[in-house]
């Protein structure tokens, strides 16, 4: 079976980032940049499928600048068979999914797997608008997945518990934080995986038209924490809480 | 001596009202460092808040005949800021700000009491970076730092917290307020008191103030983990890994510290395959031929057999989580009531060194556990010897007091260092000799005597008059 993984490239996690000036987006002038951590653990969960026997092919597509192929090389270091860059800086959720569902189309993978959200726009569609262009069944927020007799069982984690569902393949499936831990890449590894093909491609090879249909307002950061105090007594403590926090009766 | 009552009323008058504390509590908490290992005996605790009030106190102990015992963070492992004899521990807890900022100097002045890691972070916040960095890092202070000159993870690169002191305002034993350097690069006017300040461990005076250094913040640091066979192949990388690439740090730890740690942090291993040592490199990853310069050094060392397997971070996440193995190892060992050595001795001597210590220690004492780890770069090896759980507290100290004697007669033989960067205080007293010569004792005492006459700065540390 063939898997097909999508990966993005996004802020690492550690940054702290900051407002642009213009208030338009992040400033991303001299930041960091990495795969991001959903998409790392689709890339294991792949991985782990190939390692078992039931993935024989793992394709690692990425839409996103030319940079981006530093992602692929890291998911093909960490085991994945080739790469596809979809050359689309900031890429909206809609065109991604479109992108995606050419390649699906053309690769025919019988599962495909995806982060359940990037942790730069926080968005989480693309998994799903890729379900439902495609026609596939969705298993999203996986915490476990099995693969077995032409069907996979996705236990979800919902509010207040788990869900399992079960899919005919092909299916999409995207990844929560639990699904697994992701291994570190390799030196050897990340060497061989140099030799690998990646194949660069354009939106327009697919027909897609990038062109943003969400316009960004405004960004902002968060306000910023009021200093605290100090109590001198317990009274004063919960007079505080239930006068003024109002979160005591 | 005069009576206490009357030493803690005089002291009480010197600072802010609340801020001599006596009882049992404070005593406890403030009258030791992380050896926890001395009985601890405070007269009282101190807390001033300014450099008159430490000037004050000073004055009040040459008057009385008092000990004062400098405290920080406490984090020492020298049993450095330890009262044991009726001493007044002045704390730093509330000279906590950062005084000023001087971004064309890159410098920020400090008062004692700020923790390092706040300087760190205040680096970061004006966009540079304060390169002294250690597991303890969250708790101690500048004025323990540079009264231990501190060396840490990043020495190899950055040096020891002695290269970033571009000024100190210091309280000497005598009671006079100095201005040490005043901040300058250059100043060829005689004697740089700066330095004898610098790991004195609070013998000759107070640290009141600090003007620290910073550099310039580092691009895109990349941790690499690999596994090495044996332990002459660590030297052998780091070489190879040095004559091309500025790293920023070379750390060594055993499989049996990787075992211990990942059984006791949630930190996943580098690799599944175990190999003896591991060497953790970290390097400012700017372009991708050092990226390629990296991975060619790394073929190299497997070419020659002197690395197995290795893996790179792949984001700054990665990074942390390969630091833990490194970080976690002295909080992981603590429960063990490890016995712990700080010795050193120069980089190309380590080979040797090693093997002596090892053979020493694996053949009179086989029922010790020993876990190696350090940093390593530097010549700097911590040896931790693990308590064998038939054997009780007392008699594991006792025994490995002796194995002490022959690890600094080792130390002796390569002209290495008893202490690399933790500090004499009164766990390596008994052994300065190991590293000092008698007449250089005898300078220190007279470098003591001229600061300190009445000897009221930390009274027993470091050397007995
Ligand atoms: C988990 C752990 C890891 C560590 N790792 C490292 C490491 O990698 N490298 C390293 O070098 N050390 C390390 N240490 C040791 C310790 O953290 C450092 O030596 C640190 O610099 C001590 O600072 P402190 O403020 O806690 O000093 P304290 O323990 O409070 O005091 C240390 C000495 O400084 C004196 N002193 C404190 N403040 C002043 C002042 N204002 N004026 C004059 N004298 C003063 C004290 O009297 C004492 O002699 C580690 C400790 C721990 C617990
Ligand atoms: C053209 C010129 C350019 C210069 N440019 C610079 C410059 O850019 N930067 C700079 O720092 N200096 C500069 N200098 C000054 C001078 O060259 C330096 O200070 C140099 O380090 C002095 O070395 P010396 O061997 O000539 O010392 P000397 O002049 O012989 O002695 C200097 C001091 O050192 C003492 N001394 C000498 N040998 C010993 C010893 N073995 N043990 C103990 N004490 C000793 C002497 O007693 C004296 O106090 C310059 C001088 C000239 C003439």
């Amino acid at each position: 079976m063939k898997v097909l993984v999508a990966v993005k490239r996004v802020v690492d996690a550690n940054v702290k980032v900051r407002v642009a000036a213009d208030n338009r987006g992040v400033d991303l002038t001299n930041v960091k940049m990495a795969m991001n951590p959903f998409c790392e653990i689709a890339v294991e969960e792949a991985v782990r499928l190939k390692e078992k026997g039931v993935a024989t092919e793992i394709l690692v597509v990425a839409v996103g600048p030319k940079e981006a192929q530093e992602q692929i090389r890291t998911a093909l270091a960490l085991g994945a068979d080739r790469g596809i860059l979809v050359e689309a800086a900031d890429a909206q959720p809609l065109a991604i999914a479109k992108i995606l569902k050419a390649i699906v189309d053309q690769e025919k993978p019988g599962l495909v797997i995806t982060g359940k959200q990037s942790i730069d726009g926080d968005n989480n569609q693309v998994g799903q608008m890729l379900a439902a262009l495609t026609g596939m069944g969705q298993g999203t927020f996986a915490s476990e997945v099995n693969v077995a007799d032409g069907k996979v069982k996705v236990t979800r984690e919902i509010d207040g518990g788990l869900q399992t569902v079960e899919l005919k393949l092909p299916a999409l499936v995207s990844t929560d934080l639990r699904l697994n831990e992701p291994r570190y890449a390799s030196l050897p590894n990340i060497m061989k995986a140099k030799k690998k093909p990646l194949d660069i491609k354009a939106p327009a090879d697919f027909g897609v038209d990038v062109a943003p249909r969400v316009k960004t307002v405004k960004v902002e950061a968060p306000a910023a924490r009021k200093a605290g105090i100090k109590v001198k007594t317990v009274e004063e403590l919960v007079a505080k809480l239930k006068n003024e926090a109002k979160v005591i009766q | 001596m005069t009576d206490t009552t009357q030493i803690i009323a005089g002291l009480t008058s010197l600072v802010d009202p609340g801020r001599v504390l006596t009882d049992a509590d404070s005593l406890k908490h403030y009258g030791c460092d992380w050896t926890k290992k001395y009985e601890i005996k405070p007269l009282a605790i101190v807390l001033p808040k300014t450099v008159e009030q430490v000037q004050a106190i000073v004055r009040f102990a040459n008057e009385h005949k008092l000990g004062l015992v400098p405290s920080g963070g406490r984090t020492g492992l020298s049993a450095a800021a330890v009262a044991t004899n009726d001493e007044v521990v002045v704390a730093f807890d509330l000279m906590n700000k950062v005084l000023d900022f001087n971004p064309t100097d890159r410098t920020a002045r400090c008062q004692a009491g700020v923790v390092t890691e706040q300087l760190q972070q205040f680096a970061e916040d004006k966009g540079l970076y304060y390169p002294v960095d250690f597991a303890s890092a969250g708790s101690s202070q500048l004025g323990g730092n540079i009264s231990t000159n501190a060396g840490g993870i990043k020495v190899i690169r950055y040096g020891m917290t002695r290269d970033w002191v571009a000024g100190l305002k210091v309280v000497t034993g005598k009671g006079d307020v100095l201005d040490l350097n005043a901040d300058l690069i250059k100043n060829a006017t005689g004697y740089d008191f700066r330095h004898l300040f610098i790991g004195a461990e609070g013998t000759l005076g107070f640290i009141v103030e600090a003007t620290m250094k910073l550099a310039r913040a580092p691009k895109n640091l990349t941790v690499m983990v690999l596994g090495v066979p044996e332990f002459r192949a660590i030297m052998q990388v780091l070489n190879a890994f040095q004559s091309k690439i500025d790293l920023t740090a070379f750390e060594f730890f055993s499989e049996k510290a990787v075992q211990l740690v990942t059984a006791h942090h949630n930190v996943p291993r580098p690799f599944d395959t175990a190999t003896p040592y591991y060497a953790l490199l970290e390097f400012e990853a700017v372009s991708d031929s050092v990226m390629d310069e990296a991975m060619a050094l790394f073929e190299a060392c497997v070419e020659n057999g002197w690395a197995s397997d290795g893996v790179i971070s792949q984001s700054e996440s990665q990074a942390a989580a390969l630091w833990r193995l490194r970080e976690g190892i002295s909080e992981t060992l603590a429960p063990f009531i490890p016995y712990k050595n700080d010795i050193s001795v120069v980089v190309s001597k380590v080979p040797d060194f090693l093997e002596d210590i090892d053979a020493i220690v694996g053949s009179q004492y086989p029922d010790f556990e020993i876990v190696w780890f350090g940093h390593i770069g530097d010549g700097n090896l911590h040896l931790n010897i693990l308590k064998p759980q038939s054997l009780a507290k007392e008699e594991f100290f006792k025994r490995c007091e002796t194995v002490n004697t022959q690890v600094f007669e080792t130390v002796q033989k390569y002209n290495g260092s008893v202490s690399a960067e933790h500090g004499v205080g009164l766990t390596k007293k008994p052994y300065l000799h190991y590293t000092r010569s008698a007449a250089e004792i005898a300078y220190m005492k007279a470098v003591k005597q001229a600061f300190d006459p009445n000897n009221v700065m930390n009274p027993g540390k470091v050397f007995d008059l």
